[in-house]
């Protein structure tokens, strides 16, 4: 029998808040996150804004030597992990199992590390570079990191899969236990906002110069965020058998790649409509029973429009509540769709649709039902996380309430 | 794990482009690979420099040059490999599909550290000059899983993209991803593997860490008295595909693939987090032959590297989980590939079945600097 898999705890590291209570708060009373940069000097690049995680200490939540050895990205990842294991009631040594596993995505991983050994070398020579500190750069560090923290003696993987790392670490974690292979997985992305990158984004022109207002006619880009988003999820038999509370279940999830440019979305919206179809048929649904969507909604005008495509091409007529919380985060780059699965799980347990904030003037290339500066409320009993990302990656998860959802076996393939 | 089939080989390696450049320096003794004056980057005379890497690497025979002006060395090679794969495998013939198509047909593959080259380069741009001077043409490459993007863009790959990092294991767990993802229906066939480009960043860096060979007397994997490894470089790509399918169409089976097994030990409290598992490794041997017949087991195609603090754990293990086994050791051919070194140990391993004297069965090792350690199951076709 195909095990049912449960979300039973969640984590966040964001610039709205730190964990799932502070951040969901800040979220549907859309208080944005976006502040002036403080941890690089970004004045020459005509942008000076980033949802940074400010007042982020990592010694509140990893132990002295975890803190020591961590990068900011890896620290991201493990106080997200702790916040989730201690919400889903897991006690000290739960995971120390051969049948507990970590998947975590990234787009960088350690990029700040990475920039600190670089800089050394260019301005000082390669043998400024520390051996003391060369280890602690790998992109896979985050989820070594959670597993040595945990115990967990099961599979360790990294999916560097760009704004869709999360989404990707997620299916590929309710795989695993699906499978039979993992009865716990720690799972989610992080990022952490570091000087190349923003410079990156600038110099790509996608970077808004003071909000981000995702499908809005006037939208000028995206706003840099950073943080975590780390789910505990469990199969159902090992859940019920701690007596463990069920927040929602991975439904399914679908993948697929534009193939066309490695930042442009392709125009048609194709994989999009490929991974949304995807995901709910393989959850054993219709696009009839969606309630609600996450955008990927950057606030850039061809993803947004190519989105908006997608939801037209599978909902047809039916105005399906929309939101993007990336106008209140930013774009968290490997670590958004985490975070925003975090956000989706949310809603199915509140009801409450999180606004797009910024959203003033309609754009028709964007004809969708998007929830509009305040948070909403409505059925929540279905809701997908889009996630489309570098290299055209389009990937989309289905989280549904507990036990709305056809058996796995009744829904005909591994989900 | 349901048996898969390798369809096609796709290499782009120091030992040659192409799978039968590849098998044939497989055959003849290792060592011809590595050089003391590399043409992908420079740097002075230096004990450690001496590196397996393409000399003066060019794609252009193999994908032509249109569109090849702004991507870097990693994107190169995998471009080769992926289309030499499925060229191999007879899923494209001149650069169009003559089996499968665009949407049944994915991609997963390993890389350690992405482009170490283009962060540099455009670190030293942002740095010295100015970051408004930031090309944002190769601002793309400093993603780590644009290399793999590049491949689905240029061979019109609308199934599952995908990247992994692990370290050195990553090449094996690409299998493992490719297989739950061939299973679940979500692609017909992946392209499957790894690469590893080669870099002054990744040369340095290791040169650093006091993990290169200085010996060039007693350099062997495997062997006690070598003390460091050898930076070697490529791109494996397998295609991987239902072992019925595959039949089903007629493709040639060069090997199947029929168990795998990932496993993780935490340090002790009073171990650094960088450590090798013999334990992990053992577990993931375990794991991978659940269900394979152990009396078929002919050889080890190990990840030995010449690294004696990754040697130890990993022969200890392979000799407790595999008895007194054959063990084969690819990185005396090609360097530590990191990345891309799971998949060409499993290309290793299909070429030396292929040839009827090694057995018919090989179990692909490799174990992770942080605890981590990987096993995949390959044997010849029935």
């Amino acid at each position: 029998m195909t095990p049912r898999v449960l979300v039973t705890g969640m984590g966040v590291v964001s610039s709205v808040g730190l964990g799932r209570a502070a951040f969901w708060r800040s979220l549907v009373e859309g208080r944005s996150g976006t502040s002036a940069i403080s941890s690089f000097d970004a004045a020459r690049l005509g942008r000076t804004l980033a949802a940074e995680v400010q007042g982020f200490v990592a010694g509140d939540h990893l132990t002295a030597t975890e803190t020591k050895r961590a990068g900011r990205c890896a620290a991201f990842a493990l106080a997200a992990a702790r916040m989730a294991v201690r919400d889903a009631g897991l006690h000290d040594g739960a995971l120390r199992s051969e049948r507990a596993s970590v998947v975590l995505g990234t787009t960088m991983g350690e990029a700040d590390i990475c920039g600190l050994l670089d800089g050394r070398w260019i301005v000082e020579g390669p043998d400024a570079m520390s051996p003391r500190v060369l280890p602690k750069y790998a992109p896979y560090l985050l989820s070594m990191e959670t597993a040595q923290a945990f115990g967990c003696r099961g599979t360790v993987l990294t999916l560097p899969a760009a704004c869709a790392a999360g989404n990707y670490a997620i299916g590929f974690a309710s795989d695993l236990i699906r499978a039979g292979r993992a009865d716990v997985v720690i799972t989610g992305a992080a990022e952490m906002l570091q000087e190349l990158q923003f410079a990156g984004f600038v110099r790509l022109g996608a970077v808004a110069p003071e909000r981000c207002q995702p499908f809005d006619l006037d939208r000028q880009g995206l706003i840099v965020g950073e943080g975590a988003g780390v789910m505990v999820l469990e199969s159902e038999e090992h859940a019920v058998r701690r007596g463990a509370t069920a927040l929602a279940e991975v439904g399914g999830y679908g993948l697929a790649c534009d193939g066309f440019h490695i930042t442009r979305p392709e125009p048609s919206g194709a994989g999009v409509i490929h991974a949304l179809r995807d995901a709910i048929r393989r959850a054993g649904l219709t696009a009839d029973e969606v309630d609600f969507i996450n955008a990927h909604g950057t606030g850039t005008r061809a993803n947004d429009a190519v989105e908006s495509t997608a939801v037209r091409a599978v909902f047809g007529e039916r105005r399906v509540p929309i939101a993007s919380i990336k106008s209140l985060i930013g774009h968290c780059m490997g670590a958004a769709s985490a975070i925003e699965a975090v956000s989706c799980v949310e809603t199915i347990n509140t009801g409450l649709y999180p606004p797009t904030v910024g959203y003033v003037t309609p754009d028709p290339e964007c004809d969708v039902a998007v929830v509009a500066n305040v948070a909403g409320r409505g059925r929540a009993d279905v809701v997908v996380n889009h996630s489309l990302a570098f290299g055209g990656y389009d990937a989309v998860v289905l989280f549904a309430k507990p036990d709305r959802l056809p058996s796995p076996d009744a829904r005909g393939a591994l989900s | 794990m349901r048996p898969l089939a390798i369809t096609g080989l796709g290499v782009c390696s120091p030992l040659g482009l192409g799978w039968d450049a590849f098998r044939a320096a497989l055959a003849g003794p290792p060592g011809a690979a590595f050089t003391t004056t590399p043409t992908s980057f420079s740097a002075p005379a230096h004990p450690a420099l001496r590196v397996a890497e393409i000399a003066h690497f060019d794609p252009r025979p193999i994908v032509g040059d249109k569109g090849l002006r702004n991507n870097d060395r990693l994107t190169r090679l995998l471009l080769v490999a992926a289309r030499l794969g499925l060229e191999h495998a007879g899923v494209k013939r001149d650069g169009a599909f003559v089996a499968h198509g665009p949407a049944d047909v994915g991609v997963c593959a390993s890389t350690a550290y992405g482009s170490l080259e283009a962060i540099h380069e455009l670190d030293a741009v942002a740095r010295l000059e100015d970051p408004r001077y930031l090309n944002p043409a190769r601002f793309p490459n400093t993603v780590i899983n644009s290399s793999v993007g590049y491949v689905s863009i240029w061979e019109e790959l609308r199934a599952l993209n995908a990247t992994v990092t692990n370290g050195p294991t990553g090449g094996l767990d690409a299998f493992d991803a490719a297989s739950l993802w061939l299973d679940a229906g979500r692609a017909k066939a992946v392209l499957t593997g790894g690469a590893e480009a080669m870099s002054e960043g990744l040369w340095q860096a290791f040169r650093r860490l006091g993990a290169l060979d200085e010996r060039p007397e007693v350099w062997a994997p495997g062997d006690p008295r070598s003390r460091g490894l050898r930076l070697g470089e490529g791109a494996c790509l397998m295609v991987l595909e239902d072992l019925a399918a595959a039949r089903g169409r007629g493709a040639t089976v060069h090997a199947e693939v029929v168990g795998y097994g990932a496993a993780f030990e935490p340090a002790e409290p009073s171990q650094p987090m960088v450590h090798v598992s013999a334990g992990a490794l053992a577990r993931a041997v375990q794991y991978a032959l659940a269900g394979v017949d152990r009396a078929r087991v002919s050889m080890a195609v190990s990840g030995l590297s010449g690294y004696g603090l990754l040697d130890g754990p990993e022969r200890a293990a392979i000799a407790e989980s595999l008895g007194e086994v054959p063990v084969r050791c690819p990185k005396a051919w090609m360097g530590e590939t990191l990345g891309g070194a799971g998949a060409f140990g499993v290309a290793a391993a299909v070429g030396w079945l292929a040839d009827g004297r090694a057995g018919d069965c090989a179990v692909v090792t490799s174990v992770g600097f942080y605890g981590n350690a990987s096993a995949l199951v390959v044997r010849r076709p029935e």
